[in-house]
């Protein structure tokens, strides 16, 4: 019994660099040579996925892209399968961006989807606006007349020269909003100053760091649903059936998960023979 | 695959391994990616600022390209003798052939002009005051401005969504089934101790500190999903940055991520060993 104290209390001075070594690996090996695993939809992406799916045909769905090259990996993959579902379904798509990076991830996202996969018409079937600086002035400048925010799209043309842009004049012309968040400003903006006190249905798909913050409204139906990070990304593209980015990097984030739940409960066997034996001397 | 691309994957391996490198020590290729990750967002957001919200929402409502040849009023020669002066600036007098602001005006989509767009004009100017000693106080103006509008503007949104709504959807719906009922009453019960536990206007003695250490073990499991996420979220990114260097490892891409951290490996070494000698003759 001594000598399995005496080798946690060891394993507890170990150098904290083969602590990373072994997440990384952790990590790497599953991306090297790739594993398939169940992908299981919580309630949360199913809600979402619900959501967007029972909507009419040819809905006006402003689409609000606040990530960046930084949660990429994250948020990307929701982009392109909600991206996918509203093109199969015929809405049309508006987007924006109250992040300057999220202009370039929506670019990127409709270059694949819109251009590449379903041959959609900008001005007709989507359009990206941009990004504006403001956070939630910019939300409330969306909620209150558009037209005042926007005169000219991410390409340069005239909002009033779009064909699609046509009766759009604020957020009461959306029939839903969907909200890419990586942060401040965000999803929880977008609830406060537009949906909430306008009555439009609300979804998001954000990193898994602000789950918390944003499942007290997903609870309360604020928010219908919450794709949680890339789990929620991989189980979003499950539903649609069209497998992902997220999905293949699954079993990397499960293995680095069980690694991190082992060395937490070493760490914590680990402090508590160490503290007893500080005790007893 | 173009030549751009490639330096391009050159550059985000190097920067990558950089930052990952920190996890060794502290060195010269983290503080170089650190620096430049700082100074290349500033220079963007700026740039990216500047582009989309001063050019076309000010600039392109005080002197909109519709009226500067709509008449040839005085008024309006007044009116747009400063745009002129920005412009004569912009481009040296012109020696500079510069289109950032056109004789034309600006064309952003705007018929008229938009006096009261003077207020953050000025606003604007006053900010910039701070660099000037004598007429920093100026400054403070803009940011009373901004602090006020942000903090209504906030609390009008936390009043509504943040409390009144979640107040609403915390009450229990008796209509509903036992589980449901239990859940509601669990939520209540764990949001009143753990307000509880942050009430410091009375001694915490009684039966206040009973409930109010219940409402700690409330905190800790908010807590622990909150790390939980967090780890999650930090693994996701650690996975999408694997990838890229797995992608930009290809032979389309010259092996980049192989010759880069070799590269890295042997200075770090080479660093490491230059700074043991430094340390040794100090000693």
């Amino acid at each position: 019994m001594e000598s399995i104290k005496n080798l946690f209390i060891n394993i507890g001075t170990i150098n904290r660099r083969w602590i990373f070594l072994i997440v990384g690996l952790s990590v790497l090996l599953p991306l090297l040579f790739p594993i398939n695993i169940p992908i299981q939809p919580t309630s949360h992406s199913q809600q979402v996925y619900n959501a967007l799916n029972s909507l009419e045909p040819n809905s006006n769905i402003l689409l609000s892209f606040e990530y960046g090259p930084s949660t990429k990996p994250e948020i990307h993959p929701m982009a392109i399968s909600v991206l996918r579902l509203l093109f199969e379904k015929g809405h049309k798509v508006y987007a924006m961006a109250l992040w300057p990076d999220g202009l370039f991830m929506s670019q990127d996202a409709f270059k694949q989807v819109a251009k590449e996969e379903y041959n959609k018409k900008y001005g007709v079937d989507y359009v990206n606006l941009g990004f504006k600086p403001g956070n939630e002035a910019v939300v409330k400048g969306v909620a209150s007349d558009i037209r005042k925010l926007y005169t000219v799209d991410s390409q340069g043309i005239l909002v009033k020269d779009i064909e699609m842009m046509e009766g759009i004049q604020n957020i009461n012309d959306f029939d839903f909003v969907f909200s890419f968040s990586a942060g401040y400003p965000g999803s929880k903006e977008w609830l406060q100053f537009a949906t909430d006190p306008n009555n439009i249905p609300l979804s998001t798909g954000c990193t898994s760091i602000q789950v918390t913050e944003i499942l007290p409204y997903v609870e309360n139906e604020q928010i219908l649903g919450v794709l949680a990070g890339m789990p929620g990304a991989a189980e979003f593209e499950n539903l649609i059936g069209k497998a992902g980015s997220a999905t293949g990097l699954m079993a990397a984030q499960s293995f680095a998960h069980i690694i991190i739940i082992l060395f937490i409960i070493l760490g914590n066997l680990t402090y508590y023979f160490t503290r007893k034996k500080g005790r007893k001397y | 695959m173009n030549n751009i691309e490639i330096i391009g994957a050159w550059i985000s391996v190097l920067f990558t391994l950089s930052i990952l490198s920190y996890l060794y020590k502290d060195n010269p290729f983290y503080k170089s990616a650190e620096h430049i990750f700082v100074g290349v967002s500033a220079g963007y957001w700026a740039s990216t600022f500047f582009w989309t919200q001063v050019y076309p929402n000010l600039f392109g409502r005080l002197w909109p390209a519709s009226q500067m040849n709509s008449n040839d009023s005085f008024l309006l020669t007044i009116w747009y003798f400063p745009y002129h002066v920005i412009r004569n600036l912009s481009t040296l007098f012109g020696l500079v052939k510069n289109d950032i602001f056109p004789l034309t005006g600006i064309e952003s989509g705007f018929e008229e002009i938009s006096f009261s767009y003077l207020i953050p004009f000025f606003l604007g100017m006053f900010m910039l005051m701070r660099l000037i000693k004598k007429l920093s106080w100026l400054a403070r103006w803009a940011i009373a401005y901004t602090v006020g509008m942000a903090a209504g503007l906030r609390f009008y949104g936390f009043l509504s969504s943040d409390i009144v709504e979640q107040i609403k959807g915390s009450t229990i719906d008796l209509s509903a089934g036992p589980i449901e009922i239990i859940n509601s009453l669990i939520l209540i019960f764990g949001t009143l101790t753990g307000l509880l536990y942050f009430f410091f206007s009375r001694k915490d003695t009684g039966l206040i500190s009973k409930f109010s250490k219940i409402g700690i073990y409330f905190l800790m499991i908010s807590f622990g999903a909150s790390f939980g996420f967090a780890v999650m979220g930090r693994i996701s990114l650690l996975i999408g940055r694997f990838n890229s260097l797995i992608e930009y490892n290809g032979k389309e891409y010259y092996y980049s991520s192989l010759w880069v951290l070799v590269f890295m490996i042997v200075t770090l070494a080479y660093w490491t060993f230059k700074n043991n000698d430094k340390q040794e003759s100090v000693n």
